[in-house]
C-alpha cells in the first residue's frame, strides 16, 4: 500500500506552489500526444492502475481523497496529497516500531480538530475586488486571470451564477448580462427570424408558468381572452411542451404584432429540478404556477395568476427575465430558506445546483470569456479558471489564510503544548507527526520552487508568524502584506480530509483481493 | 417667500457648492426643471431650448461637486437623465434601457471630476451607473432584491470606500463597489419605504416613510430611533453638517416641520412649520446646517419656499 500511496503522491508533488512542474501523461493510445497536466486530482485521476495488487489499493484510496477535496474544493489537492503522504509514511514508521495503530488515529484525529481551530482563529474575511484578486492569483497563478476573477467575485459574491466560455480573441474578457437567465432556448426559431445569434425581446411581460402540455390554441384562448381588454400584449411562457398547432399559433401572433408571446419549456432536465426552476421563475415574478397535480387548467386560469417582468428574451438556447416584479419579501424568504438548505447539504452536487439557484435569484450573472493563441491554451486556462473560481466561491464565503503553506506551519503552535506533556508514547507520536508534516508544504514549495529548503524555513521562523517564501520574488516577505492567501475552506478541507484518510490507513491490517480483479481504463 | 412659476409638486432640490457666492439653486417639479440665480427668490424654467410640446415632469435633480467650473447639471426624468453642461441652458437627453425607466434619484461621486461617476435610481428597473460623465448607463443590480430605489447616500470618502447606500420600497442596501453589486443591509423591513438617507463614516440615518427616523452607528447591523414624539412622521430629507460628526448637526425634514438636532440626533427642536398644511417633499440647506441657516423647501402643492 505505502508503495501505491507514495507513487501518486511523488507524481503529484512537483506540482505544488507558484512554480509547479508539470506532469506528462503518457497517452492511452500511442499516436497521441502526451498529456501535460498541473493538477493534482486530474493527474491522479488519469493513474488507473498500479502494477501490484496492494500498491494499486494504496493508490486508489489516496486517488479517490483527492478527487473528492477536487470536487469539493476546487483547489488542495497537491497540498492534500502531500500531507496525506507525510503522515502516512512516519505513521508507517512508528506502527512497525511497535505503536499502537487505532490509538495513533485517536490522537491524530484529536490534534486534527486543535489544528482546525487553530486555521479558524487565522481566518481573515477578504472583501473587495483587489483582494479577491489576490486570493485568486495565490489559487492561479495567472496574474491576467486573477485580475478578472477578483472583480467578478467582487460583484457575484459566492453564489453569483459564472459561465466560463472560451473567447474568440486572445484576450480574457468579462461581461455582466441584466437579470437572470436559464438554459432553455425558444420553443420556435421562426420568431427569432435572423442568425443564430438573434433574440426575441419583450417588454413589460406577463408570465404563465404552467408544467403542463399545451395541446391546442383553444387552452391559450381563456387568457387571451382576459388579457386583451387589460391591454396586456406580451406574455412569457414557461410550459412543460407545446403541440405544433401552438406552436405556429404563437408564431402567426407574433408576426400580427398583436398579441406577442415567447414560448420556452421548463429548464431543466429531471422533474426535481424543473419543479425547482419553476419556483424560481414565480417568485421572481410573482406568477402562481399551474400544477398539473392540484387539477389546475389553463382554461382556469386567471391574469392575477400571472406574474411581471420589465424584459424578457430567449434565443436558440437561452431565455432571461430582467426586473421580474417579485414580491421583495416573499423573494427574500425565497432566497433565505435555500441558503440554509445550501449550508445544511452535505452532498456537493446539490449545493452546487443551490447556488446556482441563489445567484439567478440574487439578478445577475457573469460571464468570463477565455481566448488564447490555440485551443490547447483556451481549454487548460478555462479549465484553471474553473478550478479557481470554485475555491473563490469559499474565499467569498469564509474567507482566507496566510499562503504558501504559512498558515499550516503557524498550526504548530497548537501542537506544542500537548507535546511537552503527552501521556503516553501513542499521544507523542502522534502529535510529533502532525508537527512534522504540518511544515512540508511550505518545504515542498521552496524546493519545487529550487530554493535551500532548510535556509529558507530557517528564515521564515527567525522572521515571525506572517512570514513565508514566495517563490515567485525568490524572497522571506510577509505573505499577508504581499497577499499570498489561501482559501480557508480549501486548507481545511485539505487537513481534515488529509488527517482522517491517512489516520484510516494506518489502521488497514490486512488486504483482501479479488481472484481475478476487473480491470478499467475507465479514467 | 417666494413661487415659483408652477406651483405643482416640487420633486427634489439642488443647490450650487458655491451657493453662498451664486446663488444658484435648481428645483425638478411636476411641470419641469426650474433655476433660480438670486438665492430662490426667482425662478426660470430650464427646459426652453429644448423646444417642448408639453412639459416634462423632472423627478430629481442633481449638480457637479464642481459646479463652479462645470457647471454640470443632471436632471432624472421618465426615461431617462438629462445632462447639462453649462448650467442648464442646453440639454442632451441620455435614453436608458426600454421600457423607459422613471428616474427617482441622482447621485455623483464625490470624486466626480476624475471618476465621472453618475448614480441613478428608478421606480421598478433598480440602479443605473454610468462611469463617463452620463453619457453611457448600465443597470448593476445583482442582490438589489427591491428594484424600486427612492434615495441614495454616498460615503463622503467614496474615493478610497466606493460604499453606497440605497433605500428603496422595501429595505435598504448597501454596495462597497460602487454600486455594482449589493447586500440588504439588517434594516427593519417592516419601517420600509426608506425616503431619505445620510451616511458619514460609520453613522447611517434612514429616514422612512412613516415610522421617522432610524439611525444606526455601525453601518447598518443594528438601529435605533429617536424617541420624540414628532418624529414619527414621514421624513423626506435629512441634512448632516459638513463637518459632521464633529459638528453633530441635524436637519430633518417631516411632512410639515423642520427639526433640528444639535447633538447627532438624541435632542430635537422644532426649527420652522410649514403653515396652513402644507406638505413638505424635500429641502436644501444651501449655507450649511445650523439651527438658523436658512433653507429652500420644496412643498407638495405650493411651491418653494424660503425657510
Amino acid at each position: 500500500m505505502q508503495h501505491g500511496i507514495n507513487q501518486i503522491c511523488d507524481a503529484i508533488r512537483p506540482t505544488l506552489g507558484p512554480l509547479p512542474r508539470v506532469v506528462a501523461i503518457s497517452p492511452v493510445m500511442s499516436n497521441k500526444t502526451p498529456e501535460l497536466l498541473d493538477n493534482g486530482a486530474v493527474i491522479a485521476r488519469r493513474i488507473v492502475q498500479l502494477p501490484g495488487r496492494s500498491s494499486d489499493t494504496g493508490a486508489m484510496l489516496i486517488r479517490h481523497m483527492l478527487w473528492r477535496i477536487h470536487e469539493e474544493a476546487g483547489d488542495g489537492t497537491a497540498t492534500a496529497a502531500i500531507l496525506f503522504q507525510s503522515i502516512y509514511n512516519l505513521g508507517v514508521r512508528y506502527l512497525t516500531a511497535g505503536g499502537n495503530a487505532m490509538r495513533l488515529r485517536s490522537f491524530l484525529e484529536r490534534g486534527m480538530k486543535l489544528i482546525l481551530n487553530e486555521l479558524d482563529q487565522m481566518t481573515i474575511p477578504v472583501e473587495g475586488r483587489n483582494q479577491l484578486a489576490n486570493v485568486a492569483e495565490s489559487l492561479c497563478h495567472d496574474p491576467e486571470l486573477a485580475k478578472y476573477l477578483g472583480e467578478i467575485f467582487d460583484i457575484i459574491g459566492d453564489c453569483g451564477q459564472l459561465d466560463i466560455r472560451p473567447g474568440y480573441g486572445r484576450t480574457l474578457g468579462s461581461e455582466y448580462p441584466d437579470g437572470s437567465y436559464w438554459e432553455q432556448g425558444i420553443i420556435s426559431r421562426e420568431i427569432l427570424g435572423g442568425t443564430e445569434f438573434s433574440r426575441a425581446e419583450l417588454q413589460n411581460v406577463h408570465v404563465l408558468i404552467c408544467d403542463q402540455k399545451i395541446e391546442s390554441p383553444r387552452d391559450l384562448m381563456p387568457l387571451l381572452e382576459q388579457a386583451m381588454p387589460a391591454n396586456v400584449r406580451s406574455l412569457l411562457i414557461v410550459a412543460q411542451d407545446y403541440t405544433d398547432p401552438v406552436k405556429s399559433f404563437l408564431v402567426a401572433n407574433w408576426k400580427r404584432g398583436v398579441f406577442q408571446a415567447i414560448a420556452v419549456k421548463i429548464p431543466g432536465s429531471v422533474p426535481d429540478d424543473q419543479r425547482a426552476f419553476m419556483e424560481d421563475i414565480a417568485v421572481l415574478t410573482g406568477a402562481t404556477p399551474i400544477y398539473k397535480a392540484t387539477g389546475q387548467k389553463l382554461d382556469t386560469v386567471h391574469l392575477s395568476d400571472l406574474g411581471q417582468a420589465r424584459r424578457v428574451w430567449a434565443n436558440v438556447v437561452h431565455f432571461g427575465v430582467i426586473a421580474g416584479k417579485a414580491d421583495p419579501l416573499a423573494l427574500r424568504q425565497h432566497i433565505s430558506n435555500l441558503r440554509a438548505r445550501e449550508q445544511a447539504t452535505p452532498d456537493a452536487d446539490q449545493r452546487r445546483k443551490l447556488q446556482q439557484r441563489l445567484g439567478k435569484l440574487l439578478g445577475g450573472s457573469a460571464t468570463l470569456s477565455i481566448g488564447g493563441s490555440t485551443d490547447l491554451e483556451i481549454k487548460s486556462r478555462k479549465e484553471l479558471a474553473g478550478r479557481s473560481a470554485q475555491a473563490m466561491r469559499g474565499a467569498v464565503r469564509a474567507g482566507v489564510v496566510p499562503g504558501g503553506g504559512v498558515a499550516l506551519l503557524n498550526c504548530q503552535a497548537a501542537l506544542k503544548p500537548l507535546l511537552e506533556h503527552p501521556d503516553d508514547a501513542d499521544e507523542r507520536a502522534a502529535y510529533n507527526i502532525l508537527h512534522q508534516v504540518l511544515e512540508t508544504p511550505l518545504r515542498t514549495i521552496i524546493s519545487n520552487a529550487g530554493s535551500d529548503v532548510g535556509t529558507v524555513v530557517a528564515e521564515c521562523r527567525h522572521r515571525g508568524d506572517r512570514y513565508g517564501w514566495d517563490a515567485r520574488s525568490g524572497q522571506v516577505v510577509d505573505v499577508v502584506e504581499t497577499g499570498i492567501f489561501d482559501v480557508a475552506t480549501v486548507v481545511r478541507s485539505v487537513v481534515t480530509a488529509a488527517i482522517s484518510s491517512a489516520a484510516l490507513a494506518l489502521t488497514v491490517d490486512v488486504l483482501v483481493h479479488h481472484k481475478n480483479p476487473e480491470e478499467t481504463i475507465q479514467p | 417667500m417666494t413661487d415659483t412659476l408652477q406651483s405643482d409638486i416640487v420633486y427634489a432640490l439642488s443647490v450650487s457648492p458655491t451657493f453662498a457666492q451664486d446663488g444658484i439653486a435648481f428645483a425638478a417639479q411636476q411641470s419641469g426643471l426650474y433655476r433660480s440665480e438670486d438665492g430662490g427668490a426667482s425662478w426660470t424654467p430650464t427646459y426652453d431650448s429644448l423646444n417642448l410640446p408639453s412639459t416634462l415632469p423632472t423627478l430629481t435633480v442633481v449638480l457637479s461637486p464642481d459646479f463652479s467650473r462645470d457647471a454640470t447639471v443632471f436632471a432624472g426624468v421618465g426615461g431617462g437623465v438629462l445632462r447639462s453642461n453649462d448650467g442648464g441652458q442646453t440639454w442632451t437627453m441620455t435614453a436608458l434601457s426600454l421600457p423607459a425607466p422613471a428616474i427617482t434619484i441622482l447621485a455623483l461621486s464625490p470624486n466626480f471630476a476624475e471618476d465621472g461617476l453618475v448614480f441613478a435610481g428608478s421606480m421598478e428597473d433598480g440602479f443605473f451607473v454610468s462611469a463617463d460623465k452620463g453619457h453611457q448607463w448600465r443597470t448593476w443590480n445583482f442582490g438589489l432584491l427591491d428594484l424600486n430605489v427612492l434615495c441614495l447616500a454616498i460615503d463622503p470618502d467614496f474615493k478610497h470606500s466606493e460604499i453606497l447606500f440605497a433605500g428603496t420600497e422595501n429595505g435598504l442596501f448597501r454596495s462597497t463597489n460602487s454600486g455594482h453589486s449589493w447586500r440588504e443591509v439588517n434594516f427593519p423591513s417592516e419601517h420600509a419605504p426608506i425616503l431619505s438617507l445620510a451616511v458619514r463614516q460609520n453613522r447611517l440615518f434612514a429616514g422612512t416613510e412613516a415610522s421617522g427616523l432610524f439611525i444606526s452607528d455601525d453601518s447598518g447591523l443594528s438601529w435605533s430611533q429617536p424617541i420624540h414624539e414628532t418624529l414619527d412622521d414621514s421624513v423626506n430629507g435629512i441634512a448632516l453638517a459638513q463637518t459632521f460628526p464633529a459638528t453633530p448637526h441635524i436637519l430633518l425634514a417631516l411632512s410639515s416641520r423642520i427639526m433640528f438636532s444639535p447633538d447627532g440626533g438624541k435632542s430635537w427642536t422644532l426649527r420652522s412649520e410649514l403653515p396652513d398644511e402644507q406638505q413638505m417633499t424635500c429641502f436644501a440647506a444651501p449655507m450649511g446646517v445650523q439651527e438658523d441657516s436658512p433653507l429652500l423647501v420644496g412643498t407638495a402643492d405650493s411651491g418653494i419656499l424660503q425657510l
